[in-house]
């Protein structure tokens, strides 16, 4: 579904975020990706939907080139990318399902953009969607009046009225407290499940990793230095993601075990 | 990690109905007020001549065309010698206004002068800053007869409202450590306000001062036109009986004049002072919205 | 910038006193104002003392300037919102377009409403339509500006996640940026709008109708009591619109 050749960022002023990265995730799986802050997790993420263009090499999503699209295209392809992010990204100063709708914006006519008057169908799909995260019931509230955990679950019902193919989540817990975590990262599990959208959540802890990953890729310094199953990543494995022992601040639950 | 049931597994929702669509009808109601209040304004208001519009833009831009292809060079002293006296005005009434506006903003300051002082006098500084300039300079004139002097007091005048204003919240700002110092030394409350309380406040006032200024040239720019002085009776005088090559030579003064005057004084307040709004309502045109 | 003080100082009493000079300024002299205004003592007596009886003359055009002023603001704060997105970097397609744009609104700033006024008179004839394209411009290059400068500190989380569904430019500005900038957008329409009524005091003294023209024809009649009640009027009318102006102001933002 995705692939990675070679495919290498650096940031103007000379900030090498990415080298040389070579991965295949196929359809329907649920990649976590891990690594320290400044790792280039965000940047990976980026790269397949065109946020952050490639230096060199390239990223293919579904066959398409992301490097090698047009403007139309590559907002062709982004409307088949949902995306997650870490501040949830919502306009906080309209309606839950305002921002929900924003996912059917690719599909809708300027000036129903523009009057705010969306189609019916899409208006339904936005609504499942708010269904499928379990707060429909909030569709007409401000967005800023939610809790930290309702408004990632927005964020992802609006990824969800995209319909998407694929799945990208940038840190999606890191603004919030543990059990909070858990029930996103459970919806976001569930939705890889039912719906068998390819997803990558990039994590900074290890144990979330671990439990919700079906596959871990670590990243150190904007290269690969682990991809394989959860149960593999020991102690030996985070000191080369981490470049150091594990410590309290690495795991979402108080004590550093693993 | 231990396996079994995840934390915060209890914390799923219920899945809750849809909700109906709240009816919101303020906002219909702002955009329907704004719809009807525009269509009937346009539509009574008579000799409105709408028509005129039609040939607007094509006569906007002959008239353009002739004020600057080129305008009369050899105007420029007149123009200049206009503006000269309308930078002069504007100097003199923020000079008028930044005397007067000190001890008012004293007056105004909550932390200084008694609540009912205070109100009162933010009051009247309020009710002086709303008439315009230019009415002022009209109950002048007959006063104190045609000419500068008439549009200095105008200006100086309209100013002392904003002007004491924006000083009576500076002072009301001030960090009280250094009052109550100059208080335990005993001085008295005068004594208090010059060593403690205007050393703190000054380089803010002062740069308000210089920003009053910049708002200052522009309204002497126009003064003229009712007799008070500066460039506006020239810009009156050419555009009234179509010189445009002269009105053309004034716009450019007044326009080019204006940028520079502002550009050297608003630096000045950058230096005196950093991050407060003084410093950064770095454009006269838009003043400061309150 | 201790020995600065005093330069400066010294430097603005010289701007002061050459200002103030008979020979190279205005010609300010303290006694020849106090014994003016002494010799004025009709003329003050006569503003002191209006003729209330002239105020029902004084409604239309007041209400003549009240249309103008709401006639302005719509169409000036109309154009202004596609001229601030554009005068911001955050929504403005392209640098060309941002620096033309943010150029075109400095030169509408730097003229005054006063001056508009006076060419469209010129160009179009005596009356309202003139004064209202004088406001137009005038309000233009005022909303515009502050406008751009609330967009420039906008949240860009939104607009990275519209722009991440594959909405375009508009979509993303459309959804992610109006509505945060919405509240302020209305605080400084209703701003203009009432800076529309105090300048339409002033653009109709040369011609642009409105209570401004009332006010050119008491002038040169020397009807200093008329003049008074205009003066009354226009100070309590900006006194009401403006104490409610920033009470709705202070809500919205
Ligand atoms: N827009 C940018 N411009 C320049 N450097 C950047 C930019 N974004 C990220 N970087 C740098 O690229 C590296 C990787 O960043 P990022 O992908 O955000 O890492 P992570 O998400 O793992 O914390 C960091 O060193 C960061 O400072
Ligand atoms: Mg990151």
């Amino acid at each position: 579904m995705i692939s990675f050749q070679h495919a290498t960022v650096t940031y103007p002023g000379g900030v090498h975020a990415l080298r040389d990265i070579t991965l295949d995730v196929p359809a329907g799986q649920l990649i976590v990706v891990v690594g320290l802050s400044g790792a280039g997790k965000s940047t990976l993420i980026r790269a397949i939907n065109g946020l952050v263009p490639l230096t060199d090499g390239q990223v293919l999503v579904d066959g398409v080139s992301v490097s090698g699209a047009s403007r139309r295209e590559l907002r062709d392809l982004r409307a088949g990318v949902g995306m997650i992010f870490q501040n949830f990204n919502l306009t906080k100063r309209t309606s839950v399902l305002n921002n929900v709708l924003m996912g059917r914006m690719h599909y809708t006519p300027w000036w129903r953009v523009m009057t705010g008057v969306y189609r019916s169908a899409d208006r339904e799909i936005a609504m499942q969607a708010l269904e499928r995260v379990e707060i429909v019931d909030k569709a007409y509230v401000r967005a800023s009046n939610l809790s930290g955990g309702q408004q990632q679950r927005v964020g992802i019902a609006r990824a969800l009225a995209q319909q998407p193919k694929v799945l990208l989540a940038d840190e999606p817990v890191a603004s919030l407290d543990p059990p909070t975590s858990h029930v996103v990262m459970r919806d976001l599990q569930r939705i890889n499940r039912d719906l068998g959208i390819t997803t990558l959540v990039n994590l900074h802890f290890l144990d979330l990793a671990r439990r919700y990953g079906e596959r871990i890729i670590g990243l150190r310094a904007g290269r690969i230095v682990f991809d394989g199953k959860g149960e593999d990543c020991d102690e030996r494995v985070f000191r080369d993601i981490y470049g150091r022992s594990l410590t309290a601040d690495d795991v979402l639950e108080a004590r550093p075990q693993l | 990690m231990t396996t079994t049931k995840a934390p915060g597994a209890d914390v799923r929702r219920q899945p809750g109905a849809r909700p109906r669509k709240p009816r919101r009808y303020g906002a219909w109601l702002l955009n329907g007020a704004i719809i009807v209040a525009f269509f009937w304004a346009i539509g009574s208001l008579e000799d409105l001549g709408l028509a005129d519009l039609i040939g607007a833009p094509a006569k906007m831009w002959d008239i353009f065309g002739l004020m600057f292809s080129p305008p009369d060079w050899s105007y420029f002293p007149t123009a200049m010698e206009g503006m000269v006296e309308s930078l002069q005005i504007a100097w003199i009434g923020t000079m008028i206004a930044a005397a007067a506006s000190l001890p008012m903003g004293f007056l105004a300051a909550k932390n200084v002068t008694a609540r009912v002082g205070s109100t009162v006098t933010r009051q009247v500084l309020n009710a002086i800053r709303s008439v315009p300039e230019l009415i002022l300079a009209i109950v002048f004139i007959p006063i104190v007869g045609l000419g500068a002097v008439a549009g200095a007091l105008a200006i100086g005048v309209h100013s002392i409202g904003t002007l004491g204003k924006l000083s009576a919240e500076a002072i009301e700002g001030i960090d009280t450590g250094p009052v109550e110092a100059a208080r335990a030394t005993g001085a008295s409350q005068a004594g208090v306000m010059r060593w403690g309380v205007l050393p703190q406040v000054l380089p803010e006032i002062v740069a308000f001062w210089l920003y009053r200024f910049e708002v200052n040239i522009r309204a002497a720019a126009i003064l003229g036109i009712v007799g008070a002085g500066g460039v506006g009776s020239v810009l009156q005088n050419t555009i009234s009986f179509r010189r445009w090559d002269k009105a053309g030579m004034t716009i450019l003064v007044v326009i080019v004049v204006t940028v520079l005057v502002d550009a050297t004084s608003s630096a000045i307040r950058r230096r005196l002072i950093r991050g407060s709004t003084a410093a950064t309502a770095s454009d006269p045109t838009t003043e400061v919205v309150a | 910038m201790r020995w600065t003080t005093p330069a400066a100082v010294v430097v603005a009493a010289a701007i002061t006193w050459w200002s103030a000079s008979e020979d190279f300024g205005i010609g300010l002299s303290l006694e020849e104002i106090a014994s003016n205004f002494t010799r004025a003592r009709p003329i003050i007596q006569e503003f002191l003392d209006p003729q209330w009886s002239y105020w029902p003359a004084i409604v239309d055009p007041f209400m003549e300037t009240v249309k103008m002023a709401i006639v302005a603001a719509v169409i000036g704060c109309g154009i202004a919102l596609a001229a601030g997105f554009l005068a911001s970097k955050v929504t403005s397609p392209n640098t060309v377009t941002y620096l033309a744009d943010k150029g075109v609104l400095s030169v509408l700033r730097s003229i005054p409403d006063v001056l508009y006024a006076l060419v469209f008179v010129a160009a179009v004839g005596i009356g309202p339509l003139a004064g209202i394209m004088a406001m137009v411009f005038f309000n233009i290059g005022i909303v515009a500006k502050l406008l751009s400068e609330t967009v420039d500190a906008v949240d860009l989380g939104p607009i990275e996640a519209a722009r991440a569904t594959g909405g375009s430019r508009f979509a993303a500005v459309r959804t992610a940026v109006f509505p945060q900038v919405l509240p302020n957008y209305l605080a400084y329409s209703l701003y203009v709008f009432e800076l529309n009524l105090r300048a339409s005091a002033v653009i109709g003294i040369v011609g642009a109708g409105g209570i401004g023209q009332l006010i050119n024809i008491e002038r040169t009649a020397f009807r200093y009591d008329r003049l008074a009640v205009i003066i009354v009027a226009i100070f309590v009318i900006v006194f009401v619109v403006e104490s409610v102006s920033i009470a709705v102001r202070r809500r919205l933002v």
